[in-house]
């Protein structure tokens, strides 16, 4: 249990690091991809909406921590929206799909980063215009369905190392 | 359905965890780095910043050599326009020694410090931010090199933003291409002044304090120093794209190209003047004291209020208290 904490936020706190240093080179039209929200989502797909729950949450709260502009606790408010949309349709995919994890890749970055500027701009002190707004929504989704291969086989091959403790159900 | 009703419990108590911190953060001014989620942003800056340091060495030139790679197709056109523009400052430039040695004889009859006269220390850009909605960058400079909050932060090219946290040893800047960001500016080519702010990923938005005024696609915006600002005068900020239309509004929008490439900044400048909170009627923090221009003699000496002249534009007097 506690190596899979460690795992998890070496996971988080990497996956951090590298938004602030290398996705920026991949900005398209000044837009890019957001890693963290791909790392969760493909954390929720293969572990569920609980134990996906609790890392879309520290996932959030880290990216909070390093932005200036918006107030901490955003982005985690999105991304637990965003894993409970996920856990919710997880039980109707098939499991050897190939193509419903990219659609939720896809759909679930378009809504977190088009719910986060929209709640950014209702909380923030300034309001996004619309078309950034939309913009960075679709670039993101676009640049999630490329990575999300990629990140997908990671966080696999890392839940299979460590994988979820399934708590004892009451009788 | 065990398992489900659990999760909405934990969404529940997540959702209102993030509710209360987001207060929190509003309530304590945490964007300007106070309160405990100031401190613990600040904190975290201090504890990923030298690792930041390590990687922006590595992935520079990772991330230079894929720029490179992408520029190749648009050198030749990046060429034609080059000569092109060389050309046209080849004939400005016959003029120009003259009027640089005019300036600085007139520069020094009036006292004025000029751009190139600002005390600054380079820094590396070791974050180039983590959000589409957050146009900021990270420096590897701190209150140790004499960086303090709203120093104003330029490169070669221009003016790049303002210092929004420091810490000891890093510094946080709001890029001049964020909506919050403004400053106050002006058309180098006929002094229209006016305040100009980001607008996020799209140009900035310049809008001049005469909706009327004459301005032209192609014309230099560059930073002013009207309503005391912190921004020295005179610093590039970028060429008008869309003058946009005089006719009949209360303010005009002229869209502005910045000089300076966002995405690609490497090595900046912090100007280590004295810096004042930008003064921007809509950004005025709310607990600002009203300081009117003292000009003449002191009121609280002289209480009649009626020598004391009205011109709004006339400079502040050294017995102003700063906000």
């Amino acid at each position: 249990m506690i190596g899979r904490i460690l795992v998890v936020t070496l996971v988080l706190v990497t996956t951090a690091l590298m938004q602030t240093s290398l996705v920026p080179f991949l900005a398209l039209g000044g837009y890019r991809p957001d890693l963290l929200l791909l790392v969760t989502i493909a954390f929720a797909l293969r572990d569920g909406l609980l134990p996906g729950l609790r890392i879309g949450f520290a996932a959030g709260l880290l990216s909070d921590l390093l932005r200036n502009q918006s107030p901490v606790g955003l982005t985690a408010l999105v991304f637990v929206g965003v894993v409970y949309a996920i856990g919710i349709a997880r039980p109707y995919l098939a499991t050897d799909s190939l193509t419903a994890p990219l659609l939720l890749a896809s759909i679930g970055t378009l809504l977190g980063v088009g719910g986060y500027g929209v709640l950014g701009s209702v909380m923030g002190e300034t309001p996004f215009s619309f078309d950034t707004i939309i913009q960075a929504s679709i670039v993101s989704a676009v640049y999630a369905t490329l990575l999300a291969p990629f990140v997908f086989a990671a966080v696999r091959f890392l839940t299979s190392q460590f994988p979820v403790e399934t708590a004892p159900r009451p009788s | 359905m065990y398992q489900r009703r659990r999760a909405r419990v934990l969404l529940a108590v997540l959702v209102l965890v993030a509710l209360v911190l987001v207060t929190v953060d509003f309530r304590t001014d945490g964007k300007d780095g106070q309160g405990p989620l100031g401190w613990a942003r600040g904190a975290l800056s201090s504890v990923l910043g030298p690792v930041q340091e390590g990687l922006a060495t590595i992935v520079r030139p990772i991330g230079n050599a894929v720029e490179t790679f992408s520029d190749v197709f648009e050198l030749r056109a990046e060429n034609e326009r080059l000569r092109a523009r060389l050309q046209a400052l080849e004939a400005r430039r016959v003029s120009y020694d003259d009027v640089a040695r005019q300036n600085d004889e007139l520069r020094a009859l009036l006292d004025l410090q000029s751009a190139g006269d600002m005390e600054s220390v380079a820094a590396r850009v070791i974050d180039l931010g983590s959000s589409n909605f957050d146009w900021t960058i990270t420096l590897d400079v701190g209150s140790n090199d004499g960086v303090e909050r709203d120093m104003v932060v330029i490169n070669g090219d221009g003016l790049v933003g303002r210092v929004i946290q420091v810490t000891n040893s890093h510094a946080r800047v709001l890029l001049a291409i964020d909506p919050n960001f403004g400053a106050p500016g002006r058309v180098a080519r006929n002094a229209e002044a006016g305040p100009i702010t980001g607008a996020g990923g799209k140009p900035l938005v310049f809008a001049p304090f005469d909706p009327e005024a004459d301005i032209e696609a192609g014309d230099e915006i560059v930073t002013s120093q009207y309503s005391n600002s912190s921004f020295p005068s005179g610093i590039p900020i970028g060429t008008v794209e869309e003058p946009g239309s005089p006719g009949g509004l209360l303010t005009r929008q002229v869209t502005v190209r910045p000089f300076v490439d966002f995405s690609r900044l490497d090595v900046v400048l912090v100007v280590l003047e004295n810096p004042d909170r930008p003064i921007f009627p809509d950004r005025l923090p709310p607990d600002l004291p009203f300081n009117p221009p003292l000009i003449g003699p002191d009121p609280t000496d002289t209480p009649s209020v009626s020598e004391t002249p009205s011109d709004p534009f006339a400079q502040p007097s050294e017995a102003q208290e700063q906000p």
